[in-house]
């Protein structure tokens, strides 16, 4: 990675607890930083417009699109993706297991995004409405599964929870 | 019955399904991919790799004037380019499908001399990053001269129109017509002819939300090509690439990963799987490739665009409708990739869900500069399927009969069955009028007219809706020798191995490329019961792979058969390896092979289950312990089982364009309650029901899941997403801020329900499925229709957003032309 | 997909941010990105340095004062708009509109400021804050000046922010017992506008003063100064209200594209000004969504 492509900037981030600082080029988005420099394949790209949500993680607590960020401008953030989800014995938390009862993903690529929306929905709100979870579900498109068990995942979830 | 049908009786098929066929059994696929530990193509990495970025036309229609990529490859990091002019040389054609003239296209993996439509690959170029090909590709130089342009699928065969292909000589790539009954008589004896001008079916796709993407190695030493790629019809793409550059497919690996959905969109996918194999030879580098959204919407394949002609249906006074006579033009875009079967597929469908014997369909498939088409789920049935619900509910409203009373009348009957249509097909079971009667229960139909009657004067409209469809599966491929009467192919098959490991472990290999159906369940299901063990005593082996799986020219996962042909090839596999293992174990315990039950992975007799070999056992027996085994058991015993399920076809008449074109028809059946805001035509859904039959369900939550997903790409289709080029053919909306992939606050929730008529056809009585997102076309069409005021047009596309609402809402004052007429006797 | 090179840094100071933005002519403010990076990633435009000023305190922040006037930072997020409780007393409807906009990814990074600045037609706050009545604040070299909202939409993607400035604030002037209405039809749920309609009607009866402005129509919001004469002086009443709506549009030709065509635009913006009116005077019932 030479500086042609503009300057480079060392930055510091945080993903799933581990601080990394690493030199990145000013342009690089930060989806790309997850998937490329740190190796991390479970976030995902759908789109090339912000649309899909595929590439959805948590940073500083909010739910936002790795695409729509630069990576630099997320130094000192501490970031969240899929990876960091999931103990107990089989390895995944409440949420993953209730999307696993509730057959609440088919080809799975959407599905790091939807889990890591649900965490923080449901952090701010325990006990949502299907309406108020189809709101929050609206920025992350899924192909396969039309919704309906997502959002039945998610009350599954909220209630295992409570 | 026909000679060549094959039944499989109830009994037996009861005896292959045993505890765990028919339960919602949770998915193995889903803890990698719940923890984001999936493999999906992007994720993959090869050692020396170039990525890859492809300069495309941004003309429609435009001469290749000259190409300059020297000031690309001067660029440190870039490693190679390639151009048309040396793809026209490095590669044949792709063999056509179609006959003359058609079959004369010369289609290459890149624009060689001409680029028919807009995003067409024109320039490739490799380099150390993609960041970097992305970069290199802006000093690219090519010159185009435009040329004009033909976008309308029916004007585009006028004379005068631009060729896009000048060795067809025209943009007709295929014609033909179907006549079946004798539907002038019809006409002549019919009580009442209603004639319909035109009814249209967008353009629109599934549109994946992971995009195609490959990792192709051309090795240098071994001269074998890998395809590391989300293609999943990896046999169909190999017997295309493999004759275009000259290699044997036995010199080609292909492999699928964890794939994030296809639906048809991803069959297609050879021509760039071409590019990438001629680039990595040229670079002797492994080469990578990702395609981003903007090149999937505009350069992947779309779904057939279809209009329909002079539509016309004699009907009886009664209500029975004879039959129609129509025009069909199929518009294909700038290449015929999997076209023309499009032209013939529709056939396995010829009545719909209809008792309907005099049919002529006059089919014309034509060429302008568009996207290719694919075949998108559902595939040229789902067309024809929504031409003839929109006949129904046409006829119904201007003869005054009650839409549900209509279909009730006009639908083949429980008793029917199997009902064999007029072009020979034979639908194997089903039940439509109960089907039609629980789609209405779920919505509350008489409390909805109520809400409509009240909805008077409101500013909103009331809208109820109903849309039957079919979901034809497992094809008989000999219906291409309807198109082309040359074409080598017939009948289907799905190859599967179900073997024991050294250790006594069950495995099971299959041909099949899943992109999200559950098959590493579903397969484990049948494969248990079979063998008397639990799913999670069975590995089912993820993805495609050419060298470790097994395959047949058809293998892939499409149009919707996997419950049949890849279910079919595991049992038949399945059940080879528990005689195997029988008679090894009779042979061990001294017994006879009917002493013998499995149970729980152990060989055991069933009069004492204390005297039981674990499968451990009898796989040293065969492996490790060969001095042991006797000698007639070792030559004819390799716990290593393969069997192809192939479903008993014969080649279809081409002169009759007759035959049994496909082996099961699973059905939908959908009714809808909409709102209609008076003011601005927007649509709401109120309540929507889905109700679905396919067979015996192997997996009840997999197939629920597979109808909420079609009927969302349906309801998606229905009333956001068509694809619009504009008069210089550019399409306008090729990323998803524009082309408005349905949301979770788009799709409502979908009540559901089921009904099984297993098929006597199949070795478990299933149905592929999967397709059924016409039906949403169907009943959102019909409930818009039904809320529309008196003398309104008819809803004549299967796009219906507001806009279009809001004129057809206006057209009953306007007092124009209706798009229809009645001629009563 | 891939930005094109560019350069970056991250001021710690408005002054900073200032100096940074005059130094170059091809220099722009980067605040959520929500908008800047999609045009950056299809390459539209060129930046040559990104300014990023997302986390400078200045410019965050919500002040409500004992009048009920406010003054909003540019980049607070579309998030915090919508969940500030002396907003939501003031001015509910920036709140409002803020919940609606697009998702909540979106929201969690996505500013008032940049939505304002990138000045697309169909961008949500420009036709609210012409209609509101608000001064929007901006800061250079030269200091800083106030620019009335109906004075800072200069054009297709162009506000009076020049270069080597930043917008800093937004000033909304108290409701003092106005109504306001906004509605917006989109072709799916929170998802891209075909029309929308601001409008603020004094408390007076009979109407003694009022704003109707129109998004989705042209380059600019368009004020519908005739529909304003008319409704002054008139009564609070549904009938002004469906009258104001056929009058906002006269004269006017949107253009057409992808989405919709210049008539449906130019019909909607009229049913849409007319429900924005019927808000105003209180008449009509909380809207469900998209325009309902």
């Amino acid at each position: 990675m030479a500086g042609e492509g503009g300057a480079v900037h060392s930055i510091e981030v945080t993903v799933n607890g581990e601080t990394h600082q690493v030199a990145v080029e000013a342009r690089r988005l930060l989806v790309h930083f997850i998937r490329e420099t740190l190796g991390m394949r479970g976030t995902h790209i759908g789109c090339d417009s912000g649309n899909c949500g595929a590439c959805s993680v948590i940073c500083d607590g909010q739910l936002i699109k790795s695409c729509m960020m630069l990576a630099v401008a997320a130094e000192g953030c501490e970031i969240e993706t899929v990876e960091s989800l999931g103990e107990g014995a089989d390895g995944l938390d409440p949420i993953q297991a209730a999307f696993k009862e509730h057959h609440g993903l088919q080809c799975g690529y959407c599905t790091p995004g939807f889990l890591l929306n649900a965490k923080t929905l449901l952090a701010e709100n325990p006990n949502p409405s299907e309406a108020e979870i189809r709101r929050a579900l609206k920025g992350n498109l899924c192909r396969c599964t039309g919704y309906v068990n997502i959002v039945r995942s998610i009350e599954a979830a909220a209630e295992a929870m409570r | 019955m026909k000679a060549e049908t094959t039944y499989y009786p109830a009994v037996e098929q009861n005896e292959r399904l045993g505890a765990y066929s028919g339960q919602s059994v949770p998915r193995v696929e889903d803890k990698r991919l719940l923890k984001g530990q999936g493999a999906f193509v992007d994720d993959l990495w090869m050692h020396r790799q170039g990525h890859v970025h492809f300069v495309r036309s941004p003309y429609a229609h435009a001469r290749i004037v000259s190409v300059d990529v020297s000031r690309a490859e001067a660029q440190p990091g870039v490693y190679a380019t390639l151009t048309g002019e040396e793809v026209g040389v490095l590669q044949q054609p792709y063999f056509q499908m179609a006959p003359e003239p058609g079959g004369l296209m010369k289609d290459y993996c890149m624009a060689v001399g001409k680029a028919r439509y807009m995003g067409e690959p024109v320039v490739a170029v490799l380099a150390e990053s993609a960041a970097l090909a992305r970069d290199a590709a802006e000093l690219i130089d090519v010159v185009y001269e435009p040329l004009g342009v033909t976008l309308d699928g029916v004007a585009t065969i006028e004379p005068e129109t631009p060729v896009l292909h000048e060795e067809i000589g025209s943009n007709v790539a295929w014609h033909g017509v179907y006549d079946y009954g004798d539907v002038d008589w019809a006409l002549e004896n019919a009580d009442h002819v209603v004639r319909i001008d035109r009814l249209h079916f967008h353009r629109f796709s599934s549109a994946p939300l992971e995009t195609t993407g490959a990792l192709v190695n051309w090795d240098p030493g071994t001269g074998e090509i890998e395809f590391r790629t989300n293609n999943q019809m990896p046999m169909f793409a190999a017997m295309f690439i493999g004759p275009a550059i000259g290699v044997g497919i036995d010199h080609m690996q292909f492999s699928s990963q964890d794939i994030g959905g296809g639906f048809g969109i991803k069959i297609t996918s050879y021509t760039y799987l071409t590019a990438l194999a001629l680039l990595s030879r040229k670079a002797g580098r492994p080469v990578k490739w990702s395609e981003t959204r903007w090149e999937h919407l505009a350069a992947s394949a779309h779904g057939n665009e279809r209009t329909f002609l002079d539509i016309e249906v004699p009907v009886m006074s009664d209500g029975t409708i004879l039959g129609f006579k129509v025009r069909a033009f199929d518009d294909a875009g700038a290449y015929l990739r999997y076209e023309p079967l499009g032209a013939v597929i529709w056939s396995q469908v010829v009545p719909g869900n209809y008792r309907l014997k005099h049919v002529r369909v006059d089919y014309t498939e034509t060429l302008t500069n568009k996207c290719p088409v694919g075949p998108n789920r559902g595939y040229s049935r789902l067309q024809h399927l929504w031409m003839i619900e929109r006949i129904v509910d046409i006829v119904a409203k201007e003869l005054g009969f009650d839409p549900v009373e209509l279909r009730k009348l006009n639908y083949v009957q429980p008793e029917d069955y199997p009902y064999e249509t007029p072009n020979g097909c034979i639908y194997d079971s089903g039940d439509y009028p109960t089907m039609l009667e629980k789609a209405l229960e779920l919505i509350d139909y008489q409390g909805a007219r109520k809400r409509q009657r009240a909805a008077a004067g409101t500013g909103k409209r009331i809208g109820i809706g109903i849309g039957s469809t079919l979901d034809s599966g497992t094809n008989n491929f000999g219906q291409s020798r309807i198109i082309n009467s040359a074409l080598p192919f017939s009948g289907n098959g799905e190859a599967a191995i179900v073997r024991l490991d050294l250790y006594g472990e069950v495995t099971v290999t299959i041909g099949t490329t899943p992109q999200g159906q559950g098959h590493e369940t579903t397969a484990a299901q049948v494969t248990a019961d079979i063998l008397g063990m639990s799913p999670d005593q069975v590995h089912v082996a993820a993805g495609y792979n050419k060298a470790a799986n097994t395959y047949v020219g058809f293998s892939g996962t499409y149009a919707s058969q996997f419950a049949v042909t890849g279910l079919g090839a595991v049992m038949g596999a399945a059940e080879k390896l528990r005689g195997e293992i029988i008679k090894v174990g009779a042979c061990m315990l001294g017994a006879e092979e009917s002493d013998i039950e499995l149970a729980d992975g152990f060989v055991r007799l069933a009069a004492n289950h204390e005297v039981a070999i674990p499968f451990i056992g009898i796989a040293a027996t065969v492996f490790a312990n060969v001095a042991e085994l006797p000698g007639e058991l070792a030559d004819s015993v390799t716990l290593n089982c393969r069997y192809v399920y192939r479903p008993p076809f014969t080649v279809p008449d081409h002169e009759t364009k007759t035959g049994k074109l496909t082996l099961t028809y699973a059905s939908q059946i959908h009714a809808a309650v909409i709102e209609i805001d008076e003011e601005t035509g927007l649509v709401a859904i109120l309540d929507y029901a889905a109700v679905d039959e396919c067979g015996r369900k192997i997996n009840p939550k997999i197939v629920e899941g597979q109808v909420h997903g079609a009927t969302a790409h349906g309801i998606g289709a229905a009333l956001h997403e068509s694809f619009e080029y504009d008069s210089e053919g550019q399409l306008l909306n090729a990323t998803f801020a524009d082309y408005h992939a349905a949301t979770a606050l788009d799709v409502p929730d979908i009540r559901y329900d089921d009904i099984e008529c297993p098929s006597p056809f199949t070795p478990n009585g299933a149905k592929g499925m999967g397709e059924g997102g016409g039906a949403p076309l169907s009943t959102i069409c019909s409930a818009i229709e039904d809320a529309l005021p008196e003398g309104a047009h008819i809803v004549f596309d299967t796009h219906n957003h507001s806009e279009r609402v809001y004129e057809l809402l206006r057209s009953a004052a306007a007092k124009g032309p209706r798009g229809v007429e009645v001629e009563s006797r | 997909m891939l930005l094109a090179p560019t350069e970056y840094v991250r001021p710690g100071s408005l002054e900073e941010a200032i100096d940074e933005l005059g130094a170059r002519p091809g220099a722009r403010v980067l605040a959520g990105g929500q908008s800047l990076i999609n045009v950056l990633k299809h390459r539209a435009a060129s930046v040559e340095l990104l300014v990023d000023v997302s986390r400078l305190a200045e410019l965050r922040s919500i002040d409500v004062a004992a009048d009920g006037s406010a003054r909003i930072g540019a980049a607070t997020t579309y998030r915090e708009l919508e969940h500030s409780a002396p907003l939501r007393a003031s001015h509910a409807i920036i709140g409002r509109v803020a919940a609606g906009t697009v998702d909540r990814q979106v929201r969690a990074r996505g500013t008032i400021g940049g939505n304002a600045c990138f000045a697309d037609p169909a961008s949500n706050y420009p036709p609210l804050l012409v209609a509101l009545g608000a001064e929007l604040e901006i800061a250079g070299r030269g200091g800083t000046r106030s620019v009335a909202a109906e004075d800072f939409f200069l054009g297709l993607w162009r506000t009076a922010v020049g270069p080597g400035e930043v917008l800093v604030a937004i000033k909304l002037p108290p409701l003092g017992g106005a109504g306001v209405g906004y509605r917006s039809l989109q072709i799916a749920a929170d998802s891209w506008a075909l029309a929308r309609a601001a409008a603020w009607v004094g408390p007076g009866d009979p109407i003694d003063a009022a704003r109707v402005v129109l998004g989705c129509v042209a380059g600019t919001p368009v004020r519908a100064s005739a529909v304003e004469s008319k409704l002054i002086g008139g009564p609070r009443s549904a009938q002004a209200a469906a009258e104001a709506g056929a009058l906002a549009v006269e004269g006017l030709d949107p253009p057409s594209d992808v989405h919709a065509s210049g008539g449906y635009r130019r019909a909607m913006a009229a049913v849409m000004a007319a429900r924005a009116v019927g808000d105003a005077l209180g008449l009509a019932e909380e809207v469900a969504s998209n325009g309902r």
